[in-house]
């Protein structure tokens, strides 16, 4: 490496020696040419003659940060108290903050404490959807099994576990000692949560549109399997021994050397056909695989698979991309969208099961023959009394579009659902006041035997009045109760929640057969 | 007619709006005296028409012909009438007659060959005497009748056509039925689904423009029932959550009581 003399000296701090003669001179000028961006050892190697791309090029450095000067005071930051609304304990906490800032302001992060939502049930719910120990079982495999262990006292647990640890499946499933018979594991607390949550959604009437719903539903998909095998795979990738970490290497380089050898057979076949024939070989070409035949197992793949060459994933296209092709949903254009506007014109994708046989014909109809009918029970009256608050006709619309019908339909969906609500709503209040009065009764200690038997039979009767009539005798005590049946037919408000049986008075003459 | 017309376009359904119901009248003593009967206090015209009414026609509906789907309408009157059953084949679908109670009509559509479809049939309960509120018949004395003009009773309703014949789809195409209109021009016909349509239905005397069908009536009774549907699943939150609270508390009396 070339040293001048100058930069010797430079670097030796020495004084600068006036024998250094020819050279000082040419070179002082030189240095005030330096173009910026060029550290000066660099350029008293290249010369001011030789023009280079780095002196074009400016150098796009990081810029010195400029601190605030006399001119500009450093923002105050002060330490404050503040509050954040997403705690419940109240508890104060301090932070720097700008001093410009409104100390009223909401604490920014309090927003991302997000609640799951939390799903209720009632026991009518879960008898109906939930219940999967009564459930005529398919013994098929052992997944069923799993399910009937679960009770409702133990569906409770779990969810009020999923509540008190927010989701925290780890620790819920470490906290919840359910019974060891039932050998529950982490995965089948969250098959049963996301099912029951599941289950609750699908059958609950929806305030918003499908669509929304069936996000919601989707968000809760649980694959108990998948996630089981997921988690084998997972242990038996961790415990594997050294030796079989090698095994497999030396496996996998062994299949691909039998690969490569069938590669070059196959390609020198196709040569040798078209030296002799002039033509391709006809033969079946070989699969390509990646080894799944073979037997090496799927981690392992999943491994190697970055250490394959590229050029060795040419994977002919398989045929399953081709045949899904029909399903795929034609992209309306806008025009023809206008068009079917304007014929009414409503297209259903087909679904290929469909047969296409003159039985299968749906005949022309009106569409105001898809309202609902109301089905003749001992609900009806209820219903009809419901529209009638609402103003609005179970049977009959003023515009039966098909969007109109649909909602009519989800609007009498709610309507029973709500009514079947307020049924068991109005047992379980009455369950409760029988209840309260045999509690006290018993409290009471006055009570002889045979008073006590006399009483139960009482209420016993009147119970199985309540499940036959509906919702009479709301509130009612044990005692009153036949006296409150009367009471009750006088002051009945006309709110939706009031509606009950003894109001028939809304006419069904209005409705109309349609053929 | 090539083979290729009778076959069904399926994953289609195609609809036609229509409207049914009818008009009526009152009629003063001079007219009713002109009459084969003088018990009629009434003229009244039953009509299925497309859903569309022309401006200035004075009438409910009619912009477009129908008859190119429809090949007849029958009218089944009431049995006191002679000739009870009315056959109309040609354009416009209606009957005029007089008389002096409601009754239910059977209207029965033909729809033409081409179609491949049975009739169909609806029924229409005759409208003599002005809405009420109540919905109890009340029947107004002759000048309040006259003074209060023509009573409307219009059901609006789509017929739809599942996998129609090639054939049938191209003339039905070949006729885009007239929108109805998408501003509201005119008073809205009553209709019992809506009472809340009372007042605005209200005509305002004779020479009034009729009552006409458009394009927000869809979207406001869409609202209507979805609100009301929300109100009703909030509702029914409510008591759900007040019946899990209650069965808590069931149970935990339960439990007392065994103890």
């Amino acid at each position: 490496m070339a040293v001048s003399a100058a930069d010797v000296r430079s670097a030796l701090s020495l004084p600068d020696s006036s024998a250094a003669g020819p050279s000082n001179p040419r070179k002082q000028p030189s240095m005030t040419r330096k173009p910026e961006g060029i550290s000066r050892e660099l350029y008293s190697l290249i010369g001011p003659s030789q023009p280079s791309l780095a002196a074009q090029a400016k150098p796009r450095l990081k810029q010195k940060p400029k601190f605030a000067t006399g001119a500009s005071a450093a923002t105050k930051w002060s330490l404050r108290s503040f509050n954040n609304s997403a705690r419940k304990d109240g508890l104060q906490l301090k932070h720097w903050a700008k001093a410009s800032e409104d100390p009223e302001t909401e604490y920014p992060f309090a927003k991302y404490n997000t609640q799951n939502p939390t799903y209720t049930y009632s026991q009518d719910e879960y008898n109906r959807f939930l219940d999967t120990a009564n459930r005529s079982a398919t013994p098929k495999d052992g997944k069923i099994e799993i399910e009937k262990y679960w009770t409702k006292e133990l569906t409770d647990k779990l969810f009020k576990l999923y509540q008190e640890y927010d989701g925290r499946w780890h620790v819920i499933w470490d906290r919840a000692d359910f019974p060891p018979d039932a050998g529950f594991d982490l995965e089948d607390l969250k098959h049963r949560y996301y099912s029951v949550c599941r289950k609750l959604i699908r059958n609950r009437p929806w305030p918003g549109d499908e669509a929304s719903r069936v996000t919601l539903i989707n968000s809760l998909q649980f694959d108990l399997e998948r996630e089981q095998m997921r988690k084998r795979y997972l242990v038996s990738l961790e415990s594997r021994t050294s030796e079989q970490l090698a095994e497999e290497e030396a496996l996998y380089l062994e299949v691909r050397r039998l690969e490569q050898t069938e590669r070059r057979f196959k390609h020198e076949r196709e040569e040798l056909m078209r030296t002799l024939a002039g033509m391709d070989s006809g033969l079946p070409h070989l699969v390509e695989d990646n080894g799944a035949p073979l037997g090496i197992l799927p981690e392992s793949r999943g491994l190697n698979k970055k250490r394959k060459p590229t050029g060795m994933d040419t994977e002919p296209p398989t045929p399953s991309g081709a045949g899904s092709s029909p399903s795929v949903k034609r992209p309306q254009s806008t025009k023809s969208a206008a068009y079917d506007a304007q014929h009414c014109i409503i297209r259903t994708e087909l679904s290929s099961n469909t047969p296409a046989t003159k039985a299968a014909h749906q005949p022309a109809y009106a569409r105001s023959s898809k309202i609902p009918y109301l089905k003749n029970n001992a609900m009806q009256p209820k219903i009809l009394q419901c529209f009638a608050e609402m103003g609005l006709s179970p049977s009959r619309l003023v515009m039966p579009t098909k969007e109109n019908v649909h909602q009519l339909d989800g609007l009498l969906e709610a309507v029973t659902a709500m009514l079947d609500t307020k049924k068991h709503l109005d047992k379980v209040e009455y369950d409760i006041q029988v209840a309260k009065k045999q509690l006290a009764m018993r409290n009471g200690e006055g009570v002889e035997e045979g008073e006590d038997t006399v009483k139960n039979e009482d209420a016993m009767d009147v119970d199985q009045g309540t499940e036959t009539e509906g919702n009479e005798g709301r509130g009612a005590s044990v005692v009153s109760i036949r006296s409150a049946r009367s009471r009750k037919k006088t002051h009945r408000s006309m709110s939706i929640s009031s509606v009950d049986t003894t109001a028939t008075s809304v006419s069904t003459r209005k409705r109309q057969k349609r053929g | 007619m090539s083979a290729n017309d009778r076959v069904r376009v399926r994953g289609l359904s195609i609809c036609r709006p229509i409207i049914y119901g009818n008009t009526a009248v009152a009629l003063t003593q001079k007219e009713r005296d002109g009459l084969a009967s003088p018990d009629h206090t009434h003229r009244w015209t039953v009509a299925v028409r497309s859903a569309a009414s022309v401006p200035g026609s004075g009438q409910v509906g009619g912009a477009d012909d129908l008859s190119y789907f429809i090949k007849r309408v029958t009218f089944k009157l009431h049995d006191t009438y002679p000739n009870p059953t009315r056959n109309i084949d040609k354009p416009p679908f209606e009957v005029t007659e007089t008389g002096w109670g409601e009754f239910e009509i059977i209207v029965r559509i033909t729809f033409i060959p081409e179609a491949g479809e049975k009739t169909m049939t609806l029924l229409h309960h005759l409208k003599l005497h002005p809405w009420t509120l109540s919905g109890e018949p009340e029947i107004p004395p002759l000048d309040v009748a006259l003074k209060a003009g023509p009573v409307h009773s219009w059901q609006y309703d789509e017929i739809v056509f599942n996998d129609p014949f090639q054939n049938f789809l191209n003339l039905l195409t070949s006729h885009p039925p007239t929108p109805i209109p998408r501003q509201k021009r005119h008073r809205v016909p009553f209709h019992t689904a809506n009472p809340a349509s009372f007042e605005e239905s209200k005509g305002k005397g004779e020479g009034d423009v009729p009552p006409e069908f458009w394009v927000g009536m869809i979207s406001e009774e869409a609202e209507r029932l979805d609100e009301a549907r929300k109100k009703v699943i909030g509702e029914q939150e409510r008591m759900r959550n007040a019946l899990i609270e209650k069965e808590q508390e069931y149970e935990r009396l339960k439990k007392a009581l065994t103890e």
